[in-house]
């Protein structure tokens, strides 16, 4: 199968996946109890259940599951995802407007979990069973085992608190793509990456240890190439297609930690507007929230799997 | 007049209430650990208590009691806990009452006595919040509803006192439920702020900490001064206000937003025709003076003869896109097919042949402009009242407002449907709109987006600019009316001269930081100067440094558990009172509030806070020298009620 056939059956497959996932997400938030009604009216003594009745009738929300499931995807396909019960907000704007801000605090957790990861892997690697290898496991195991909201919390007690360099609150009056943006990505993104640079760092440092092993390494030093070739040319190389897998696993943990990360931070993206539309039950919103996601883990791990031919030629789609 | 929250009669100071309750709370927790624990094996009596999982005070407050039921040696206890919509779903089904069980919740009352007794023991609230376990007490509902409804007390404010506290006291007989607690809600600004001070409702908290001349209240920012030793002659103008609310401003609209979040953010540019000061009296504000000219003594029954009919599907929805003012109190609209309803031409009709419970006046100022500079007339209020049609606040405004009619440009008459001690208060509490917003469509009073619209009132600040989940600013309104027809124009005002006529703030620029620990933070790290809605603990921190404010007022939420009546079967005499006293005496008042709110709140001796004292009662002190002994923890006196019980039930 040609590179470019693969690509196609992935994307198409992308199909089935997400209607997987609306049926899901849509059963199971109609599973839990309450809906953005109950969240208006529930604690008002001044409200019947008569009136409730009928403010649930006029958002289309009284109708049988399966009917509000259709008529949900009906519009889905005509490119609207409805609007926020609560707020009357359109529910692809406020998608649109958070999005980029999630996109940017993952992709700078993600490039600082890779920027840590791998040299120290490496070095970690050549190192093995010296000193610097068993500093770096600890590491490693203390960057797992931190939850990131503890870590957020201490990064903004010192960072800001003590050391005041950063603020407690991100600057709102600058656009996201501002340079001086960056500044600011620096503790939830370091918060965010954490993790994924403690395992990256593990599997880096497994992988090139195994392939340090390996023949060929003895031949190219035999051949007399400097240990510095041989390493980053021959063995990086290498040992980097399972750190592609895993770095693109972990994009599902990187959207799923900026939940918790952009709480703490007070960061507006698309995390911290799940958490509201989870608490006020706002259907709309969860399933588009949940549809993007889906559709950026799929493309990530897309990505990945074209990595792989690029790393290793041999690599073939069938 | 800046007041310290130590020397106001309203604020609380929570230090001298725990000195006040230090002893006693002490004398408590022995009386509890040094309990009858279990004289002669099981306990007699066995309650299930149950409580959200997601509220960690409640569930500590209701961990509390059980521990104090079972250390008096006759109950043995059972919390349940459930997720919040869960645990909504549950408690309000009509079939819970038949549970046996105890649920523990927390409401939010308002200046109105009511909203602290009719909603719990109203036998029309079962089913619906927040008469969870079913009371049904014909005597009680005749009470609630003679001192709200009729013609006698809705013009008559003593006698409405006289009847609450008929009520109050049949409630401490009958002790269907214990309320526990009343919350404190609490400001903090740093030293910038001069004059600040807190309104019983958080949403209040900028409109009235700005400028309420009603309460001589004003704030200003001032860098160099302490504000523990300044005071209104050492006002400056101008400035910014750097705020954190704790939500997202969910919209702009009123009519379309029920979140006490959205309200504090239209309150800067919306005005009423009155305005409230922090006891609960009302003041003309658009208004220039306001008399209730006629009252009749009319039930919604009497509405019949001009009422329409309208189909009604199984669901109970009825098929009209107008605004139903009042329901046929006799139809069902799930059962009936057909329903009769009065509409609001029906309604107009009806008052045209003098059928109505009240009749307001309103006589509006001349001269108030609107941030597009339309001038104020009686017609923007009959627009305001129909853009409130069908909206997602119709349940709470056309349960009382029966019409509005304008008489020339600056008279309004607003009409209640039937005699109402609250319609003074319930009337006009409408936010009037422009013109040019009256006709937007539901919700499409929204600045977001690229074709948004900004909220246009007549407030002292006008709208500025918003982002979503980020951001709201707002300007100081350079023509408010307030300062262009001088504060002498309001009859009421006594205070000094020199009273600014409006806010002196230029800009407010409001964060939006939903997490607690982070608006803390922000405010350590001089990044705002104003927040609430903090943990206790963080209170707690800045009550102590002598770099911020702490103000706290006693304010309308509370929390209470309620005893199930209906399911009393021969080993839990629930319908027993005496019971029902006796777990009341075990409920450790005292213990909750210095234990799991560190303070901040203030033991329920009685059913009426501070806040609604000024509607609910003749006399608050002599209230509670009566009610409060009821409510004591009382170990000795529950032992002895439930020996009774256990010997007249025969229970073993």
């Amino acid at each position: 199968m040609s590179l470019r056939r693969f690509i196609l059956k992935r994307l198409l497959s992308i199909i089935p996946i997400l209607f997987g996932v609306s049926v899901i997400t849509f059963s199971l938030v109609h599973l839990t109890p309450g809906d953005p009604i109950a969240q208006m009216v529930a604690m008002n003594p001044n409200v019947t259940a008569a009136e409730e009745a009928q403010l649930r009738a006029r958002y289309g929300l009284d109708g049988p599951i399966w009917e509000q499931y259709l008529t949900w995807m009906g519009n889905v396909l005509t490119g609207d995802f409805g609007e926020v019960i609560g707020s009357g907000r359109d529910v692809s704007e406020v998608v649109m407007t958070r999005l980029p801000e999630t996109i940017a605090l993952g992709l700078f957790g993600w490039a600082f979990g890779l920027v840590i990861a791998i040299p120290t892997g490496i070095y970690a690697a050549i190192n093995k069973d010296e000193f610097a290898d068993t500093a770096s496991r600890f590491l490693a195991l203390s960057g797992i085992s931190i939850p990131n909201f503890w870590l957020g919390l201490m990064l903004i007690l010192i960072g800001a608190l003590w050391i005041g360099l950063w603020p407690v609150l991100p600057p709102s009056r600058h656009a996201l793509y501002h340079p001086e943006m960056l500044w600011y990505l620096v503790l939830p993104g370091i918060t965010i990456g954490t993790a994924a640079a403690a395992s990256i760092m593990r599997v880096m440092r497994t992988s090139m240890a195994e392939e340090m092993n390996k023949e060929y390494v003895t031949a190219a030093r035999a051949k007399g190439l400097p240990e510095r070739t041989v390493v980053l040319k021959h063995v990086l190389r290498n040992s980097l297609i399972s750190v592609v897998t895993l770095a693109a696993t972990l994009t599902a943990s990187i959207v799923a930690g900026s939940v918790v990360v952009e709480v703490v931070f007070n960061w507006p993206g698309l995390g911290r507007e799940f958490i509201t539309a989870i608490d006020e039950r706002e259907i709309n919103l969860i399933m588009a929230i949940t549809l993007f996601t889906g559709v950026f883990i799929i493309i990530a791990n897309l990505l990945a799997d074209i990595l792989y031919a690029v790393l290793d030629p041999r690599i073939r789609y069938d | 007049m800046v007041q310290d929250h130590k020397q106001s009669s309203l604020n609380v100071d929570r230090r001298q209430l725990l000195q006040g309750v230090g002893g006693v709370s002490i004398a408590a927790v022995a009386g509890c650990l040094g309990g009858e624990d279990g004289e002669d094996g099981d306990p007699t009596f066995h309650v299930q208590l149950e409580v959200n999982a997601d509220n960690d005070d409640r569930v500590q407050m209701v961990e509390l009691i059980s521990t104090s039921l079972e250390d008096s040696g006759y109950f043995s206890t059972e919390i349940e806990t459930y997720e919040w919509n869960n645990y909504i779903e549950r408690v309000m089904d009509l079939e819970y009452a038949e549970s046996g069980n105890v649920p523990c919740i927390g409401l939010s009352g308002t200046f109105n006595p009511e909203s602290f007794c009719q909603a719990l023991h109203h036998s029309t609230n079962h089913g619906q919040c927040c008469n969870l376990v079913g009371i049904d007490d014909s005597e009680l509902d005749d009470l609630l509803d003679d001192a709200r409804y009729g013609v006698e007390v809705s013009g008559d404010e003593d006698l409405r006192r006289e009847r609450y506290d008929e009520v109050w006291t049949h409630l401490a007989e009958n002790r269907y439920s214990s309320i526990t607690h009343f919350d404190l809600v609490a400001g903090v600004t740093n030293n910038n702020v001069h004059g600040f001070n807190m309104y019983p409702f958080s949403e209040g908290i900028f409109n009235y900490g700005l400028h309420a001349p009603q309460d001589e209240q004003v704030m200003w920012m001032d860098e160099d001064a302490d504000p523990r030793e300044t005071d209104v002659s050492d006002l400056e103008e101008g400035g910014t206000l750097r705020g954190a609310v704790g939500a997202n401003v969910d919209s702009f609209d009123p009519p379309y937003s029920t979140d006490t979040t959205s309200t504090l953010a239209q309150e800067f540019v919306f005005e009423q025709l009155l305005r409230s000061d922090k006891e609960g009296n009302l003041y003309p504000w658009l208004a220039e003076d306001y008399e209730l000219e006629e009252t009749n003594d009319v039930e919604r029954l009497d509405y019949e003869d001009y009422m329409t009919s309208v189909e009604a599907d199984e669901e109970g929805i009825l098929d009209t896109d107008e605004q139903i003012i009042v329901r046929h109190p006799e139809d069902d609209p799930v059962e009936d097919d057909e329903v009769r309803v009065l509409l609001p031409d029906d309604a107009q009709e009806a008052v045209d042949d003098g059928t109505f419970g009240m009749r307001f006046r309103y006589d509006l100022h001349e001269g108030i402009e609107f941030h597009n500079g339309e001038e104020f007339t009686s017609e923007h209020v009959i627009a305001t009242v129909e853009r409130y049609y069908n909206s997602d606040l119709e349940a709470q405004t056309f349960d009382s407002l029966l019409h509005a009619e304008a008489d020339g440009d600056n008279t309004v008459y607003l009409y209640a449907q039937i005699p109402d001690a609250e319609a003074e208060r319930e009337l006009p509490g409408i936010y009037i709109h422009s013109m040019e917003q009256a006709d937007l469509e539901g919700g499409d009073l929204d600045p977001r987006g690229d074709d948004g619209v900004e909220p246009i009132g007549t407030g002292p600040y006008e709208f500025s600019e918003f982002s979503d989940e980020e951001y709201v600013e707002y300007t100081k309104n350079d023509n408010y009316w307030l300062e262009e027809l001088g504060l002498e124009q309001k009859e009421w005002f006594d205070g000094p001269e020199d009273f600014p006529a409006g806010p002196v703030i230029d800009e407010i620029d409001l964060r939006i930081v939903p997490d607690d620990s982070s608006r803390s933070a922000a405010l350590q790290n001089d990044e705002i100067d104003i927040t609430y809605g903090l943990s206790t603990a963080d209170l707690d921190e800045f009550d102590d440094s002598g770099d911020y404010v702490v103000k706290s007022v006693e304010a309308g939420g509370y929390e209470y558990i309620q005893y199930p009546v209906h399911s009393a079967d021969d080993e839990m005499p629930w319908d027993d009172e005496r019971l029902r006293q006796a777990i009341n005496h075990l409920v450790p008042r005292e213990q909750i509030v210095e234990h799991v709110l560190n303070g901040w709140a203030r033991p329920a001796w009685t059913d009426l806070p501070e806040l609604a004292e000024e509607a609910g009662t003749v006399d608050a002190d002599a209230l509670e020298d009566e009610i409060r002994p009821y409510n004591e923890y009382d170990p000795e006196a529950a032992a002895e009620l439930l020996e009774e019980v256990i010997e007249d039930h025969d229970l073993e």
